[in-house]
This record gives C-alpha cells, sequence and structure tokens, in this order.
C-alpha cells in the first residue's frame, strides 16, 4: 500500500498543526461557529445530536493493521470505544471531545492516517472497489489512480471551496462493485485497441433528493490525461455549478440543466487548454511509481483444494456467503460481516478491531479492506487457513453468514446519531433482524440487498437498494417509504416506490409481504431484482396495500 | 481605511472600491468590470481606473485587451464559500499571464489566505474584524504541496510529470 514520504508527513503534520490552532481561536472565542464551521467539517468535524462526530479517511477503504489499532486506540481512548464504518468507506467516531480531536488527528498522522476533506464542499475520500487487486475479473488494479486522485484533490487551492461537496469513485473491473455511477465523478477503467490503460469517464451521478446515474461524457481518456481531464471537469463546475440553493448546487444539476452534451463540450473545451499543463501529465514513470506501493503480496504457489469436504454446514454457510474467488490459485477473500444481528450495521469495537488486525498480521497481508457496504475484507487468506480464520472471526461475532443477503444491510446512523437525519435507521435494522433470523429463509431468498437511510441525503444509498428504506418524519412521526429495484452492483438502477409510506412498527412486515411476492413469482434462479425488473412494482404494491391502493 | 495585505505586511492603497464610503472625489477607483470598460473607454486614466470581478463573471476574455495597462485586478468574494473567485485567479495568472497586483477584496477569511496565494493573489483586504497578524500567518501554514502553484514552498516538488 501506499507509504508517506517526507512531503507527505509533512503536509500530514502541518494540516494537524492548522486546526490545533483554529480549534483553539474558536474555543478562545476568536473566530465564530459560523466562521469556524466550514474549518472543522473540512476536518471531518461534525457538530451532532450528542457530541461532535469525526469522520477519519480510509483512503479507497484500505487500511493496514497498524493503522487499524490505532483506530481502535481512538475508539478507546476519545470515544465509547467502538466506530462505525461508512458508505464511503471511512470510518466515524460518535463521541469524541471537540477539545480532543487535535490530539485524535496527531495521533492518525502517526499512522498515515487524517481527516482531510471528509466533510465539507470540497473532495471528498476517493472511493473504489474493496477486492481491488486481487479480483480475478480486474483489468488493472485501480488503486494507484486513486492515490495519485488523493494526492491531486487534497488541499487543492481552486477546489476547496466548491459549491457542494464532490465525491470520485474509480472501478478497475468491469462489474461495477464501487457504486460509481452515483458518484459525481465515476472513473472505469478500460483498455482500448492498443491495449492502452485509460478511464470511461461519467459525470453527474448522485443519490439524495435527485437521484441520478452519471452520465458518460468521454468513453475514454487515456491515463496520462486523466488529472487534467478531472480539473477541467471541476473547473467549469466550480465556476458554474449552482450556488443559490444548497439541494441544486451538486454537479448533477449543472449537467441536467445544461444537457450533457453541452457539459461535455465545456469540459473538452477547458481540457483541450490545459491538457499539455507539464504538471497535470501523467508520465509513465509516476504511475510506475505508485504502482509499486500496491504491488502483490508474495503469495506462494499453492494448489488449489477443496476446504468443503466433511466440514460443518455452519462453515459451509460462512464459506459460501462470506469468503470470494481470488485471483492467485490456492488462495479466497474473505468479508468479516459487520452486520451481526444485535449489532448496529457497521459499528465495530476497538477489541475486535485489534483482535482483527492481528488476524490480518497471521493469516492474510497484514492488510484489512474497508466495503462500501459496510464489511470488512481480508484480502489473501490461504484456503487452508480459512477454518482458523472462521474460527477466529466466530470468536469475534464477525463471522455471521449473511453477505448478501438481506441481512447485510447497509444502514446510516439515522437518529441515533445524526443531527441531519428524519427517523432511526438502527431500530429499523434491529427489526428486520429480528424478524428474519432464520437462515433458511435467507438463503433460499438468495441475494437481495436492502439499504436505508434516516433522510434524504441517502448517506445509507436507500435508491440503489435492492429494496430501499428511507425514513421521513411527518409531523414527529416516523414513517418509511420503500422503494424497489435499485442496484448500484454491476448495471446501476434506481428503485421505484411501492407506495406510501408505512409506518415504524410495519417496516419488517412490508417487506415480508414484498419477499412473499418474490418466492411466489420467481423463474428457474432469478434473482429479487430479477423478478422484480421482469414483473414489474405493481404486484408488489398489490400486496402490501391491498388491491385498491 | 481597509485592512490591506500586500508582500505579506501591513499596506496602505489609494484604490477605493466605487459605491462605498469614500469613493466620491477618490482619485483611484476600483469599478465592476462593465463600468471600467466604460470609463476607459470614456478616456477616464489607466492608470486611476481598475476593474472588480464579480463571482458570476467567469467569462473573462472581455478583460483581456485591457490587461496591459490595468494597474490591478479586484476580485469580490460575495461569500466566504464561494470559490469562484480561486478560478478566476489561476485564469488571470495562467491563461492570461497577468502579472499586475490580484486583490482579494470580500468575505474572505485569515483561514483562506494560503489557498488564496497559491492561486495567484498577491494582496488581500480583509474585513473589519479580521486580526492582521492571523491572517498574515497563515501564508507559511503549509511547507508543501501536492499541486503547482504560485510562490514558492519550501519543500515544493513535482508530485506529477516532468
Amino acid at each position: 500500500m501506499y507509504r508517506y514520504d517526507e512531503i507527505d508527513a509533512t503536509l500530514v503534520a502541518e494540516r494537524v498543526a492548522q486546526f490545533r490552532d483554529q480549534t483553539r481561536r474558536f474555543l478562545d472565542g476568536k473566530l465564530s461557529e459560523d466562521e469556524f464551521r466550514p474549518l472543522r467539517l473540512r476536518n471531518g468535524l461534525y457538530i451532532q445530536r450528542h457530541a461532535p462526530m469525526l469522520r477519519v479517511a480510509v483512503p479507497y477503504g484500505l487500511l493496514s493493521t497498524r493503522q487499524l489499532r490505532m483506530l481502535a486506540h481512538l475508539a478507546r481512548k476519545y470515544d465509547k470505544g467502538y466506530g462505525h464504518f461508512t458508505t464511503r468507506q471511512n470510518i466515524q467516531y460518535n463521541w469524541p471531545e471537540l477539545k480532543n480531536v487535535p490530539d485524535m488527528l496527531a495521533d492518525l498522522a502517526s499512522v498515515e492516517m487524517h481527516a482531510i476533506q471528509t466533510s465539507g464542499n470540497c473532495i471528498r475520500n476517493t472511493t473504489s472497489d474493496h477486492f481491488a487487486g486481487i479480483a480475478p475479473d480486474e483489468i488493472e488494479d485501480p488503486r494507484p489512480y486513486c492515490e495519485i486522485i488523493r494526492q491531486w484533490s487534497t488541499l487543492h487551492p481552486e477546489f476547496s471551496y466548491l459549491p457542494r461537496k464532490f465525491k470520485i469513485a474509480v472501478t478497475g473491473s468491469p462489474v461495477d462493485r464501487a457504486a460509481s455511477e452515483v458518484h459525481d465523478i465515476g472513473l472505469h477503467m478500460k483498455r482500448d485497441a492498443n491495449g492502452k490503460i485509460g478511464f470511461e469517464v461519467l459525470v453527474g451521478g448522485g443519490l439524495g433528493r435527485m437521484p441520478i446515474l452519471g452520465k458518460v461524457i468521454r468513453d475514454f481518456i487515456p491515463r496520462e490525461y486523466l488529472l487534467s481531464y478531472l480539473e477541467a471537469i471541476l473547473r467549469i463546475y466550480n465556476q458554474e455549478g449552482r450556488r443559490d440553493n444548497i439541494h441544486r448546487a451538486r454537479i448533477k444539476v449543472l449537467v441536467k440543466a445544461k444537457g450533457v452534451e453541452t457539459f461535455r463540450a465545456l469540459v473538452e473545451e477547458e481540457w483541450a487548454r490545459i491538457r499539455d499543463d507539464a504538471s497535470l501529465l501523467l508520465d509513465d514513470a509516476e504511475v510506475a511509481r505508485m504502482q509499486a506501493f500496491f504491488q502483490p503480496p508474495p503469495y506462494e504457489k499453492l494448489a488449489e483444494i477443496d476446504v468443503t469436504a466433511n466440514q460443518s454446514p455452519e462453515f459451509l454457510a460462512w464459506y459460501r456467503y462470506n469468503t470470494r474467488a481470488h485471483k492467485v490459485t490456492g488462495y479466497r477473500a474473505v468479508v468479516l460481516s459487520l452486520k451481526a444481528p444485535e449489532v448496529p450495521p457497521g459499528d465495530m469495537t476497538d477489541a475486535q478491531m485489534d483482535a482483527v488486525a492481528d488476524l490480518a498480521d497471521r493469516v492474510s497481508s497484514g492488510q484489512v479492506r474497508v466495503t462500501h457496504d459496510q464489511n470488512l475484507v481480508l484480502g489473501d487468506v490461504r484456503q487452508i487457513d480459512l477454518i482458523e480464520t472462521w474460527q477466529a472471526l466466530k470468536a469475534l461475532n464477525l463471522a455471521t453468514p449473511n453477505i448478501g443477503t438481506l441481512t447485510d444491510m447497509i444502514c446510516c446512523p439515522g437518529l441515533d446519531f445524526c443531527s441531519l437525519a428524519n427517523a432511526s435507521s438502527i431500530s429499523i435494522a434491529k427489526q428486520i433482524n429480528d424478524r428474519f433470523s432464520d437462515f433458511d429463509y435467507l438463503y433460499d431468498l438468495g441475494h437481495v440487498e436492502i439499504k436505508m437511510s434516516g433522510c434524504m441525503n441517502a448517506c445509507g444509498h436507500h435508491h440503489v437498494g435492492n429494496i430501499g428504506i428511507l425514513g421521513v418524519d411527518k409531523h414527529g412521526i416516523e414513517w418509511y417509504q420503500i422503494t424497489i429495484g435499485g442496484s448500484a452492483t454491476g448495471i446501476s438502477a434506481l428503485g421505484e416506490v411501492i407506495g406510501p409510506s408505512v409506518g415504524k412498527e410495519a417496516v419488517a412486515e412490508t417487506i415480508a409481504r414484498i419477499l412473499d411476492v418474490y418466492v411466489e413469482r420467481r423463474e428457474d434462479g432469478e434473482e429479487f431484482l430479477q423478478t422484480v425488473r421482469r414483473i414489474g412494482v405493481e404486484p408488489f404494491s398489490e400486496r402490501v396495500y391491498g388491491k385498491a391502493h | 481605511m481597509a485592512k490591506l495585505i500586500k508582500g505579506r505586511q501591513p499596506a496602505s492603497s489609494p484604490w477605493v472600491l466605487a459605491g462605498t464610503e469614500g469613493a466620491v472625489g477618490a482619485s483611484h477607483l476600483i469599478l465592476p468590470l462593465a463600468d471600467y470598460i466604460k470609463a476607459i473607454e470614456a478616456g477616464e486614466p489607466a492608470d486611476r481606473r481598475a476593474p472588480l470581478l464579480k463571482a458570476e463573471n467567469h467569462d473573462l476574455a472581455p478583460l483581456q485587451s485591457y490587461l496591459g495597462k490595468v494597474p490591478l485586478i479586484a476580485v469580490d468574494f460575495t461569500s466566504t464559500g464561494d470559490g469562484r473567485g480561486f478560478t478566476q485567479a489561476r485564469l488571470l495568472r495562467e491563461r492570461f499571464s497577468y502579472t499586475g497586483e490580484l486583490r482579494a477584496v470580500g468575505k474572505i477569511r485569515a483561514d483562506q489566505m494560503f489557498f488564496l496565494a497559491r492561486c495567484g493573489f498577491d494582496a488581500f483586504e480583509l474585513l473589519d474584524d479580521e486580526d492582521m497578524d492571523t491572517a498574515i500567518a497563515q501564508f507559511d501554514r503549509f511547507s508543501v504541496a501536492y499541486q503547482e502553484g504560485s510562490g514558492n514552498l519550501t519543500h515544493t516538488r513535482r508530485r506529477y510529470g516532468g
């Protein structure tokens, strides 16, 4: 993985000193709350329902075990012993004290981490495929380019006061595992006819109040022009994006208002002027320098073995649902479920983090990946170590065999923590877990993704859930709007609302009825999403609301 | 008198923004871009008139033929969060090769000094409640950067290309 050099280390240390000074000026009354807000936000610090919330960047979801131990240390020392992994592959702490935040940032800097630009109207953490570098279907490892983008976008003097936040996702496989089509910019690595690496460029995707999929504005940008092309897009957005209405300020609104063709023309015109700017040109040597940081670990030459013979049904279920194919024979990727029934989705304790770090050092490559659906991955586990890994994870309550099933839910912190939320999410996750506790039923249902947000801001990606749940507030009462048919994996699609919002107690029952329709109507081997696409929303609505809804 | 920083020091200036207190009878006037062009075309003294770019002036082409004689360009930040002025500054410096004084005015804050200077501003009009020393200290907040920019950082290194 990437290691800081003197420039990186200096920059992060100076950023900590800057924030320490800003915090002191705020606490001394020299900065007003209004003046301090944009400054603290650019360091990932929100003021939430109970306390400040600190969001720490996990660049493209990759952590060393040393870094994971530091995250455990922060949870222990400054928080209540846990952290929450997010859909942007970051981690959030819900209980720090403002006066301690500069110390937390200094601790993070000691392991080459930071909270820079994890909030605010600037370029956020660049996200990627959590199987990057190990996926059998990969064209090329996207992470060197993610790191290049991370550096280019960090403290960018021109783009630190954008109209609104800006999110970039990069994928290296034909199958999108990074929800790239719902990002402000989605970059898909591909090769041209000559085998040259470049990117398909999508712009203007996003969720929130105006869910929309990104539009392709360029089929192929050769990799040497990646930064100049990004700079052209950001410059057009910075100049022409709306600033009069916070709900109309994302780049998707600009792309929609201008039309894709006009927007593309503006970008191309700007790019033509800066494409040969030497400071933006990515030469082969620089790419090679970055790629050297992401070389695969020294894999052993192993034979493919069948680890499932004579194993318990429990292990077999875990193997089937929580492990994935690896590009190297004899290895598997292991998904750690942060979706145990009694735990808020995405939460992890300090003890679990420490233990996982030890485990990753022992059975994997000393690295851990954070997925955008709020789980962790050990990327390089030998097949012969799978049983030991499973036993260790089981003891940590991280082996719930539910990855890709109904209870592997994406869930935002919701009303319990977030000051933006209109409704609770965590209690709904619990309701769903209580109702759907029979694994045989879950396995029979197969792949179903539930995604849930406690408000329109859609941190829980509800629009792209196979089943989406959106919490809304009506006169002080929590209601939940249900959508079906959304997806961000493979082919992206936005879900369709099935009908009026349902009451808090009725969410699990509503989902049960939706699933009944699927079970009755599915054809051979058809997944939930395919059935919805084939028969449409109507049969599901009828079952939930009755014929006359 | 507005609080002004130039050359990283407190400075004074004869320039007054049209329409503000003290503008009547002032010798050096900063005028909105369209008014500036009119004034020059009407024969007003080019060394004592300067254009003010508003955030919405993203097309800088009308200014191009005057760049040889403008003594000063002011860029207005209508709100602290409105970052269009950063782009205007870079375009003036990099695309239009403007080398004269580039002054940030309006609602800029001390904590933006580093980015403003990196984008090419070399004069900064502070709000009344801003502390001069705090603002000046921010120029040296970072000694390194990942991007090319104006000014000499102690440890700048090109990260990409070349």
